[in-house]
């Protein structure tokens, strides 16, 4: 009896061992794995052969021109990607939260190119800014305008990049945003109308604030989403023309798969790390009220 | 989760409510159908794309309507071990899928039903994991699977992502609002904890268990980097990495790359399609956060 009593008080830890040792052994020990490294000049190929240098990984690295290049590439693509994604998923929401025939249907086709796997549509869009024969610039042609090198541009590349990211992700912005609203008390925007409020107002006042969870949670979710990209750079741009689209992620990869700077990419990874899990922990303090303790 | 269904008919409520007044302004539509338009037009210029011949492709101006040339889908098919890529796509995503159902399963219940000391700190500590992004996970799993030998095997492709935090948080809000009674119930019928997950609490979480389900194996289905580092030989490689192979050996032609487009993610788009609404239930449900 006694040792069933304490077999018992084991079971419920018993219950999250099969996670627990995934994360632990696929997650959280390499986390501290990729820390250990970037203090090394760490061989690829025999780590016995690797020797400790402190902090040199992270000096070479915040002094080198191709970090502070690949954060502004990486901001450039938040900066397209973030504030202009959300503010056309709210716009989209809001005409979508109005009820029309056929409106289930634009929500899904809406939604349907977030589910696509980002190799095979992101190959549609490269034979979309194909410069020779593309499809839009044959239109822009159709339009008497210049057409332009898109992904074969330093110039047009990121941008085309953008474009492709915003087609393919946006649906998910909506359909949080859908949400957002439709939590929203109707009576309250309904008291507004009612106190003479215009439709600009009513949003200013009542909807915009009311819906400001819904709006870091997007925000925040969306930067971090932006910060890891990296297929779509892989398939359409290589990081190129000219490292015009070289983002963090991407000289990851490439210092550490390409070149084999295993040092200096683990510091790289350490610094991503920070970014990522300052923009997460900021998420969560905002939302944990309103979540985790219901 | 329980607030799941809720949250998806709150709009359907709301749209009931607004029914009253019967104008759709003209303006609707057409924002509708500029919508419509942008979204979709992707996918049926790579059908056109992929039905016409490697000349009508590159006509100024170009064909908007496709001319059935069957034969670029012959042709990119025995290009590639395309065969080989689907089963191990299959394979792999309905693996970790399985995994990931039976860890979120476990340890949902023991956050959501279990009484413990250290449950908050090791829930915050399950939370935190989200924060790690596999991006940095890269170099120190690639070593760690070299050094086990498993790269270049299924199981690199596998094991790592067979626990989900997504799953976890979805199960445990299941099991918060689980009714007491029933458990306690079934532990005076004699049922173990064990008998009682399996019986009764998994068949009343089918709806938490399927939108976990969707979006694993999606996410499984479009995965690209890890497998794409961690394997090297088509017999172990998932579908879009085959995709990418194809990409850099035939990048120029694009009838063929078009048909190839097609035949790989028509699989994910009919699974989107029929399970359309378990698919924007998890989009809503990854908001529960922000619902309050």
């Amino acid at each position: 009896m006694i040792g069933d009593s304490r077999r018992r008080r084991f079971i419920p830890y018993l219950y999250l061992t099969p996670a627990g040792l995934i994360f632990l052994i696929f997650t959280i020990l390499p986390a501290a794995f990729v820390l250990y490294i970037s203090f090394f000049n760490w061989d690829f190929l025999n780590s016995a052969m690797s020797t400790y240098v402190g902090l040199g990984n992270y000096r070479n690295l915040l002094t080198s021109s191709e970090f502070w290049h690949s954060l502004l590439v990486s901001l450039y693509f938040v900066i397209g990607t973030v504030p202009v994604g959300l503010f056309l998923a709210l716009i989209i929401a809001l005409a979508l939260m109005k009820n029309f025939p056929g409106r289930a249907f634009v929500r899904l086709s809406v939604f349907s190119p977030y589910v696509t796997p980002v190799v095979a549509t992101s190959i549609v869009w490269i034979w979309i800014f194909n410069p020779q024969f593309g499809l839009l610039n044959g239109i822009l042609h159709g339009l008497h305008l210049p057409q332009l090198g898109w992904l074969e541009s330093p110039h047009w590349a990121m941008i085309g990049v953008i474009i492709y990211t915003l087609w393919h992700s946006l649906g998910f912005d909506v359909i949080i945003f859908m949400a957002g609203l439709s939590a929203i008390s109707h009576e309250l925007t309904e008291a507004a109308r009612i106190d003479g409020a215009t439709r600009w107002q009513e949003f200013w006042a009542v909807t915009w604030p009311l819906l400001s969870p819904t709006t870091l949670f997007v925000l925040v979710v969306t930067t971090i989403g932006s910060m890891q990209a990296f297929t779509q750079f892989f398939t359409m741009t290589e990081g190129g023309p000219l490292s015009s689209t070289t983002t963090v992620s991407y000289l990851l990869y490439e210092m550490a798969f390409i070149f084999y700077r295993t040092g200096p990419a683990a510091a790289l990874a350490v610094i991503l790390f920070v970014i990522i899990a300052g923009l997460t922990a900021l998420q969560m303090v905002i939302t944990r009220r309103r979540t985790f303790y219901q | 989760m329980s607030s799941e269904p809720t949250v998806t008919t709150q709009p359907r409520r709301m749209a009931a409510l607004h029914r009253r007044r019967h104008h759709w302004p003209w303006w609707h539509w057409f924002v509708g159908a500029i919508l419509v338009l942008l979204f979709l037009f992707p996918f049926y210029w790579v059908i056109v794309t992929s039905l016409n011949s490697p000349n009508q492709v590159l006509q100024f101006p170009p064909l908007f309507l496709p001319h059935w040339q069957w034969i670029n889908y012959v042709q990119a098919w025995t290009a590639a071990p395309w065969l080989r890529y689907f089963a191990n796509t299959l394979f792999i995503a309905g693996l970790t899928t399985l995994l990931v159902l039976v860890t979120s399963l476990l340890a949902g219940f023991a956050f959501g039903m279990m009484e413990f000391p250290g449950k908050q700190i090791l829930f915050a500590g399950f939370l935190a994991i989200m924060m790690i992004p596999t991006t940095v996970l890269l170099i120190p799993d690639y070593i760690l699977l070299r050094d086990i030998h498993w790269l270049n095997t299924y199981w690199a492709q596998i094991v790592p992502f067979g626990a989900s935090v997504f799953g976890i948080f979805l199960l445990r809000q299941f099991f918060l609002s689980f009714p007491r009674e029933l458990m306690e119930a079934a532990a005076l019928d004699g049922a173990s904890q064990g008998r009682f997950l399996w019986q009764i609490a998994m068949p009343m979480a089918k709806p938490a268990l399927i939108t976990i389900a969707l979006y694993v194996f999606i996410g499984s289905w479009n995965a690209f980097l890890w497998p794409y580092i961690m394997t090297s030989s088509p017999s172990v490689q998932p579908i879009e990495v085959g995709l990418a192979t194809f990409l850099g050996t035939n990048g120029t032609d694009w009838t063929g790359l078009s048909a190839a487009v097609v035949f790989t993610t028509l699989p994910v788009m009919i699974l989107f399609l029929v399970a359309q609404r378990q698919f924007l239930a998890g989009a809503y449900a990854a908001t529960g956060s922000v619902k309050g």
